[in-house]
């Protein structure tokens, strides 16, 4: 018998039948990602929906529009890039949506007013996604460690965008800032260097 | 050599439906689903690496990242493409921690070919089964005993060229020994 066929008897002798809780390997480290940042955020942070009254919902509508796009989307994504053989392009491709809905909001938005640039808490908000979106990029590592991803760039980019998600949900009902200027180049762009690191550290982090 | 697939092949579902099977907990059925699996990648995989032994490590990590992530493969999904996924994965994850280009260029892995399998064989009957620049390659590295970069001066090619050349005489060489024994 070569070593080949022993360790096919090995494996055969435990059966096909699935480990229970991979789902839930893969859903709560998400979760807990959310739940610890948005923690910290309250935590350290003050006057959440502070500009509540005189703006109404419309701002935070919007960043969390966005963001939250981004957080329940993404896991959708890393799902499929977790399952071998299965296509992933659309999936990942239909993240950009987002990004596409602010750039023509930025657009128009230019076209309308120019408010403030960049505002007084712009260096808050960078400290914020700096600190918050690596934190939730780490609970999605951990999180496709229960699955098999094959494309571990593509599936490091689709967790640095996780991760930034996360940040700036935490971080938006905090942010009293404006415009669509300002969220793209304090969110989006924090937002994507993250998807950009993910896909770098991806090989490494990923690998099984 | 296991290069060509001299088997009948199962049919497309027969995977699936032992994955089925296996999956209602009948162990036969895994225990042949996996024999199956393993001589499908073997097939993939002896197109692809080089050496036996590199062979069987690789094939066996397929094998042992098949029932570990075994939940990976969704109920009622075909295997086949799952399958693949996982054994380029591993193949490619193999080549990257060998930190080399998927050929075996390895002079001494070649002389070990040479050493187990070529003696007391007629070397120069089996060098005239192979193209003639393959076999002078190999007549001037390993019955001359000179370097790969030396024997490539001689005969004024690149160093990497004549590397090449011997790799692939030597594989070719092995397939024609396996051949005669079996």
């Amino acid at each position: 018998m070569t070593n080949t066929d022993s360790i096919l008897d090995e494996l055969a002798s435990e059966g096909a039948l699935p480990a229970a809780g991979h789902s839930l390997r893969f859903v709560t480290p998400l979760l807990v990602a959310l739940v610890v940042c948005t923690g910290i955020a309250a935590a350290v942070l003050d006057g959440a929906f502070a500009d509540w009254e005189s703006t109404g919902p419309g701002p935070i509508s919007v960043k969390w529009g966005f963001s939250l796009a981004l957080v329940l989307m993404a896991p959708i994504a890393l799902w499929t890039l977790g399952r071998p053989g299965r296509k992933s392009t659309w999936t990942v491709a239909i993240l950009s949506i987002p990004f596409l809905l602010v750039l023509g909001l930025l657009a128009l938005d230019l076209s309308m007013n120019a408010a403030s640039f960049p505002g007084e808490t712009w260096q808050q908000c960078l400290t914020a996604m700096a600190i918050l979106s690596p934190l939730a990029f780490g609970g999605a590592i951990i999180a496709m460690r229960a699955l098999a991803p094959t494309n571990l760039k593509r599936a490091g980019l689709v967790a640095g965008l996780f991760g930034g998600g996360v940040a700036m949900t935490a971080y938006a009902p905090f942010c009293p800032e404006r415009g669509m200027l300002y969220m793209a180049v304090f969110y989006c762009l924090p937002i994507l260097t993250m998807a950009g690191l993910g896909w770098l550290a991806g090989p490494k982090l990923l690998r099984w | 050599m296991g290069r060509t697939d001299d088997h009948k092949p199962a049919s497309s579902g027969a995977l699936d439906r032992l994955m089925a099977a296996s999956r209602e907990g009948d162990r036969k059925a895994y225990r042949q689903f996996l024999a199956e699996a393993s001589r499908r990648i073997r097939s993939m995989l002896a197109r692809k690496v080089g050496a036996d032994s590199e062979l069987e490590d690789v094939l066996q990590e397929c094998l042992i990242a098949l029932h570990t992530k075994r939940h990976t493969l969704d109920p009622g999904r075909p295997v086949g493409p799952w399958m693949y996924a996982i054994a380029n994965y591993k193949l490619i994850d193999h080549w990257r921690k060998r930190g080399r280009s998927p050929l075996v260029l390895d002079d001494d892995a070649d002389m070990d070919v040479a050493a187990d399998n070529f003696a007391e064989m007629d070397v120069e009957g089996l060098l005239d089964e192979l193209p003639e620049a393959q076999a002078e390659a190999i007549r001037l590295t390993h019955i001359e005993g000179l370097t790969n970069r030396e024997a490539s001066e001689r005969i004024g090619i690149g160093h990497s060229a004549m590397k090449l050349r011997v790799h692939r005489g030597m594989l070719r060489l092995k397939e024609i020994v396996d051949e005669k024994d079996q």
